[in-house]
C-alpha cells in the first residue's frame, strides 16, 4: 500500500474511531483533545488559547502543550499530511474543479506526479538507463543513453539551483522566516486575549470536521434540525474550497508545527550522494523538489521550503527514481553528503 | 515585526523575516479574528449547562469545543448549542432532556459527574453535586400541562427525586423553585407533546427547565 493512500485512509480511520466514539459514548473525544476518558491530549493551540483567554494556568492544558511540542520535535508537521482530517476533507474540491485534482493542501501545492515534466523525464530517462543495462551496454547503446539523458548541470544552471533567482517573488516566500501562517497565530493567541475566549476555535476547520459529524449524526439519531447542520459544513467547505492553500497559508497550528519543527532532527529526508542522480551522476534531476507538497527541496534545501515543513508524507523517498532518499530516525553523522544536517534554519533571523 | 522584505539580497545575509504579501494575509486573517472575537459582546440568552458549567463567562472563555463531554455523558443529555442560541455559545455544551436527564453520573459515576472529570479545560468546573449544583429550575406551562385540564398526569410528580414537586388539593403538580436542581427529570418524562390533540399547537414540553438567570 503506497503512503499516499495510507495518508487518507488514516484521517478517514480516525474520524471513523471518533464517530463510533460518539456513538457509544466511550469517550475518546475528538483531535481538539484525543485520549481516553479524563486523559486528554489537547490541541497545543487550544491548550494555549484557553490558557491566555483564562489567566490561568491549566494542569491538563500544560502538560499536553508539553506533550505536544515534544511529539512536533520528533515528527515536524507529521499530523499534517497523516492525521489531519482537512486534507482528506479537501479533496471534495475535486468536485468543483477536475483539472487541479491532485494538489495536496497541506503544502504550497505541486502538479500531480504524473503531469510532472520533471518526473516524467526523470522516469523515461531511468528506463533508458534500464534497458540499457539489460541490454549489455555496448558503446552505441552508451551513445543513445547520453543522447537521451538530460545533459549535465551547466555551471549557470547550478548558480540557479543553489542560489535561487534573485527576483523571484515565490522563492522571496520561501526564503522567508516567517508567513501568514505565523501572524494568524499571534492574531489567533491575541485575539484569546482581547475577547478571553479560544477565537479561532470557532472556525477551526478541524473542530468544524468533527462538528459536522456530530451535527449529521444528531440529525438522524434525535432530529435535532439546526441551521448548524447547514452552516458547520458550509463554513468547512468555504475554508477548504476558497482558501485553497488554507493549511500553508492560514492554519495557525500548521504554523505552530513549523515554528517548533524548526528543531526537528528527527525522520529528516536525507540523500545517499552514491545513487542521487545529480551528484553521482551529475545529470540534472529535481524529481524529489518536485513532488514535495510543501516545496522543499531535498537536494538543495536552499532553493526550497525549510525542512521544518516536511510532514514526513515520504513523497520524496517514493518518487526519487534511484531510491537515494530515506528517512532515518536519525541525521547520519560526519557524512559529508547529507546537505539536509545543516538547517539554514537555524541561523537568526536579522 | 518589521517588513524586512528584500528580494534582492543574497542568501542567509539578507533572509527576510516576512515578505510584505504574507504580512498582510497575515494580518487580513487577525483583523478576521479579531472581528469575530466581538460576538463576545453580542449578548446571547443564558442557556442550561452541564454541571459545573454554570459561570457563563468562565465557560466560554475555556471552552475549546472539544465535544468531549457530550461526548462520554452515559445519558446522553449534554448536547451541542445551536447557531440559534448564538455565534459565541455555538458547539458549547447545553442541557438536552428530552429522553433523559442528568443526576451527576451518581449511577454510572459515583456522583462525579464524567463531563466534568473529563472536560480538559476545565471549563466544567469540578464540586458540582446534586445538592449544590443548580443548572436551572423547572417551569411548569399551565397551559400546556395536562393535569391542568384535569387528566390527571403526574409523570413529572413521580419522576422528581429531589422533592422539588408537590401535588395541588387537585392532584396538580407544581415547582418548589427552590428546591430544584435542574435535572430535567420532570422534562424528560413530560407526555403533553405527544398528545397532540390536546395541547395543540404547543411547541415545547408543559415542563421545561429554564437557565437560571433568564
Amino acid at each position: 500500500m503506497n503512503t499516499k493512500r495510507l495518508r487518507t485512509i488514516i484521517p478517514l480511520a480516525v474520524i471513523g474511531v471518533i464517530g463510533v466514539g460518539f456513538a457509544t459514548h466511550v469517550g475518546v473525544g475528538t483531535l481538539s483533545a484525543i485520549g481516553w476518558q479524563d486523559i486528554s491530549l489537547l490541541c497545543p493551540l487550544g491548550a494555549l488559547a484557553t490558557m491566555i483567554a483564562t489567566k490561568t494556568l491549566l494542569p491538563r492544558a500544560v502538560i499536553s502543550v508539553v506533550i505536544a511540542l515534544a511529539l512536533i520535535l520528533l515528527f515536524a508537521r507529521a499530523f499534517c499530511g497523516w492525521v489531519c482530517p482537512v486534507p482528506v476533507v479537501s479533496k471534495i474540491r475535486g468536485i468543483f474543479s477536475k483539472k487541479t485534482s491532485n494538489t495536496d493542501m497541506t503544502g504550497t501545492g505541486v502538479l500531480p506526479a504524473e503531469d510532472n515534466p520533471l518526473v516524467k523525464a526523470a522516469k523515461g530517462s531511468k528506463a533508458d538507463s534500464v534497458a540499457d543495462a539489460a541490454d549489455d551496454a555496448d558503446t552505441a547503446d552508451a551513445a543513445a543513453l547520453a543522447a537521451d539523458a538530460p545533459a549535465p548541470l551547466s555551471a549557470d544552471e547550478q548558480a540557479a539551483l543553489s542560489g535561487c533567482g534573485h527576483s523571484c517573488s515565490s522563492c522571496a516566500e520561501k526564503r522567508a522566516t516567517l508567513d501568514s501562517r505565523h501572524v494568524i497565530l499571534g492574531g489567533s493567541l491575541l485575539s484569546a486575549a482581547v475577547f478571553g475566549f479560544p477565537v479561532f476555535c470557532l472556525i477551526c476547520p478541524i473542530g468544524l470536521t468533527f462538528a459536522t459529524i456530530v451535527l449529521v449524526m444528531r440529525l438522524f439519531a434525535f432530529g435535532d434540525v439546526a441551521w448548524g447542520v447547514i452552516l458547520v459544513p458550509a463554513l468547512l467547505l468555504a475554508e477548504v474550497v476558497f482558501f485553497r492553500k488554507w493549511c500553508s497559508t492560514f492554519c495557525p497550528i500548521s504554523a505552530l508545527m513549523s515554528l517548533v519543527g524548526k528543531a526537528n532532527r528527527t525522520f529528516v529526508p536525507a540523500i545517499d550522494n552514491a545513487k542521487c542522480r545529480e551528484s553521482a551522476q551529475g545529470t540534472s534531476c529535481e524529481v524529489c523538489a518536485a513532488v514535495c507538497p510543501q516545496g522543499i527541496n531535498v537536494r538543495h534545501p536552499e532553493a526550497g521550503m525549510s525542512f521544518s515543513e516536511c510532514t514526513k508524507c515520504r513523497a520524496c523517498v517514493e518518487a526519487c527514481p534511484t531510491r537515494a532518499i530515506t528517512m532515518p530516525f536519525l541525521p547520519k553523522k560526519a557524512a559529508p553528503s547529507t546537505v539536509v544536517v545543516e538547517d539554514d534554519e537555524t541561523v537568526p533571523a536579522a | 515585526m518589521a517588513d524586512t522584505e528584500n528580494t534582492a539580497a543574497p542568501k542567509k545575509e539578507g533572509r527576510p523575516v516576512i515578505t510584505r504579501r504574507a504580512l498582510c494575509v497575515g494580518l487580513g486573517g487577525t483583523a478576521a479574528l479579531l472581528g469575530l472575537g466581538a460576538v463576545r459582546y453580542a449578548g446571547s440568552a443564558p442557556l442550561v449547562r452541564p454541571p459545573g458549567g454554570q459561570d457563563e463567562e468562565a465557560l466560554v472563555s475555556a471552552c475549546i469545543r472539544c465535544e468531549k463531554c457530550y461526548e462520554v455523558c452515559p445519558r446522553g443529555v449534554i448536547a451541542p448549542a445551536h447557531l440559534e442560541d448564538g455565534i459565541l455559545n455555538m458547539r458549547t455544551p447545553v442541557m438536552n432532556f428530552d429522553a433523559n436527564w442528568c443526576d451527576w453520573c451518581t449511577e454510572e459515576n459515583g456522583g462525579e459527574p464524567l463531563c466534568v472529570a473529563s472536560c480538559p479545560t476545565e471549563a466544567l468546573k469540578a464540586g458540582s453535586t446534586p445538592e449544590t449544583g443548580v443548572l436551572g429550575v423547572a417551569e411548569l406551562n399551565q397551559d400546556l400541562c395536562l393535569a391542568y385540564r384535569l387528566i390527571g398526569c403526574r409523570f413529572c410528580y413521580d419522576a422528581c427525586q429531589f422533592e422539588a414537586m408537590e401535588l395541588d388539593e387537585n392532584n396538580r403538580p407544581y415547582v418548589i423553585a427552590d428546591a430544584c436542581n435542574g435535572c430535567g427529570a420532570c422534562e424528560s418524562v413530560c407526555v403533553s407533546l405527544q398528545n397532540g390533540s390536546i395541547s395543540a399547537g404547543a411547541t415545547e414540553r408543559a415542563i421545561i427547565v429554564r437557565p437560571l438567570e433568564s
